[in-house]
């Protein structure tokens, strides 16, 4: 193919780069600048209509002895550590159930996902119905089988584990992870563990759970960063935070403080907090990818 | 390898009760939408009492849902396909590019990825404001202009380097530019990888609440999430009514997933 010799013949490498330009800069704008920005307004007063001012250390003591602060952090915690085991759990379970083979394998995978892929809000609006105490579906099923109805998320004591409940719907991410590192182990193994007398339970205690180990952590850590930030539109539609604040979490904080007090410089300080407890799970993956010896460009940890 | 009847019956079962525990939480939506609004109280059930599509007659009238999904059809329009561009060709970079600097476009992408959502909103505020995009549905289409998440440059990253090497070098002498190298070669070799990724932004822009609500400060550039959370303030109580609008909003996504799962599936 003739090209015209332009007067600046740009190298290969640098024609690449210029490819990574758009995501390069638009990450730098968007992620990078306000991430600092954030960081830095911790430290000054500021409600958006009047210039910042210097504020030390005074956002975090007043966050920190907001007694909703604590109460965010503690519920967020509880979204956290409630469902999460059981989601990865489930995604394992429903992808050995539908890894290959038999009947019904298309279809039970794409009703697996399919609460995955319906928005959030129209998800959220549907389990405030589902879950409604005196006429929704469930309590209704619990009735006629003769158990006690709870009152879900009008219930202060029972809001958390239904928001925890509503989320296990949605694993579908995880179960399509599953599917892909359980297809990965090969067929000859279970074979050879055939013929070497091995069942079904040995299989999967000797053969199945150390392979799947690092994925089962990985999946573990992500799901639970996932949880610290996506249970926010299920939270803010089904239940508003409450109530009486039962599933008011972290990022609600850092909502209302920054979008309804208008207090940017004390949701910022709150935001060092949410980085923090991002921090521990990112040092734990990082834990889990050196034991494992994962390399940072190997497809394991790019789940 | 040969598996027993019983074992095998069971299997499709379980399946089969699966699908139907995670189906039923949408059934109840689509059933209860068609359910006939009466100034009685509603009574739950699997079936719809006396079917009707009533609520959806009355949700159009109550809403200009019209614009509100032209809203969320343009938003996903533009977003989706810059998101596909940006992405693949920043993954197709890492893939050609020096293992030195591909190491660090991954941590650097990687660490992009931890950042919380929540860290953004105000920043983004403040930024979405100072380009004059606040209100706009510009706003909403942003992220785009970083291919949406490092997560989908990371898939496009993986699918181009399980590709030989040697495709792009026997291109590369034949004279082709990294232009050619994307569309020629390997944008047509990662097509399922593009039909994942464009589902998935979809999705997201599509479902996206936050931002709307964040960055829109008129009802006319509203899109359908938001819309719904507006329905629930205005008919708090009118299940049927607020089932029809969520019916409405997740339609798209739904079918679209439903749609192309067929060639999704085809490689597993």
């Amino acid at each position: 193919m003739a090209r015209p010799q332009t007067a600046v013949r740009l190298s290969y490498h640098t024609r690449l780069r210029l490819m990574l330009l758009p995501y390069g800069l638009g990450t730098v704008a968007l992620v990078i600048v306000p991430a600092a920005l954030a960081f830095v307004l911790a430290f000054f007063r500021y409600d958006g209509l009047q210039p910042p001012r210097w504020a030390g250390s005074l956002n975090f003591a007043l966050a920190v002895t907001d007694e909703l602060f604590a109460l965010s952090i503690q519920n967020t915690l509880a979204l956290i550590i409630l469902p999460v085991p059981l989601r990865v759990a489930g995604a394992f379970l429903l992808a050995r159930l539908m890894l290959r083979g038999g009947r019904f394998l298309r279809w039970s995978r794409v009703a697996i996902y399919l609460p995955t892929a319906t928005p959030v809000v129209a998800y959220a609006v549907a389990w405030l119905w589902i879950l409604n105490p005196l006429y929704g579906p469930v309590n209704w099923l619990l009735r006629v089988v003769g158990l006690a109805a709870p009152g879900w998320l009008a219930d202060p004591l029972w809001a958390r584990p239904a928001i925890a409940l509503i989320s296990l719907w949605t694993l579908g991410e995880g179960f399509l992870i599953m599917l892909a590192a359980l297809h990965d182990i090969p067929a000859v193994l279970e074979d050879a563990a055939r013929v070497d007398g091995a069942g079904g339970w040995a299989f999967l205690r000797y053969v199945t759970l150390p392979l799947l180990a690092p994925v089962l952590l990985l999946l573990t850590l992500r799901d639970a960063i996932l949880m610290l930030q996506e249970s926010f539109t299920t939270v803010l539609l089904a239940t508003g935070g409450g109530p009486y604040y039962a599933t008011y979490t972290l990022p609600m904080f850092i909502f209302e403080q920054g979008f309804d007090l208008l207090q940017f410089g004390v949701a910022s300080a709150a935001l060092w907090f949410l980085y923090l407890l991002t921090g521990v799970i990112v040092v734990l993956v990082l834990l889990v990818a050196w034991q494992w010896r994962i390399g940072l460009d190997d497809e394991g940890l790019l789940l | 390898m040969k598996v027993s009847y019983s074992s095998r019956v069971g299997r499709a079962l379980a399946r089969i009760l699966a699908a139907a525990l995670f189906l039923l939480p949408l059934w109840w939506l689509l059933a209860t939408s068609l359910t006939r609004p009466s100034g009685s109280l509603l009574t739950a059930g699997f079936w719809p009492a006396e079917p009707t599509v009533e609520n959806y007659r009355r949700l159009w009238v109550l809403l200009p849902l019209a614009r509100y999904t032209f809203n969320s059809v343009r938003v996903v329009l533009v977003a989706v396909p810059v998101t596909l561009v940006v992405a693949s060709w920043a993954g197709l970079a890492l893939a050609l590019l020096p293992r030195a600097s591909r190491y660090r476009w991954i941590v650097f992408s990687l660490a992009v990825l931890m950042v919380p959502a929540a860290a953004l909103w105000l920043p983004r505020f403040f930024l979405y404001r100072l380009l004059g995009w606040h209100g706009s549905l510009w706003a909403l289409v942003a992220p785009a202009w970083m291919g949406t998440s490092p997560f989908f440059v990371l898939v496009y990253f993986r699918s181009f380097r399980r590709l030989a090497p040697a495709l792009f070098d026997a291109a590369r002498i034949d004279g082709a530019g990294v232009f050619q190298l994307w569309w020629r070669v390997g944008l047509p070799l990662v097509r399922p990888t593009t039909l994942g990724s464009g589902l998935l932004a979809v999705l997201f822009y599509w479902g996206d609440f936050v931002s709307p609500l964040l960055y829109l400060n008129s009802e006319a550039a509203y899109t359908l999430p938001v819309a719904l959370q507006l329905l629930q303030q205005l008919a708090r109580a009118d299940w049927p009514l607020l089932m029809a609008g969520a019916v409405w909003t997740a339609a798209l996504p739904v079918a679209l997933f439903l749609l192309v799962q067929p060639w999704l599936q085809q490689e597993r």
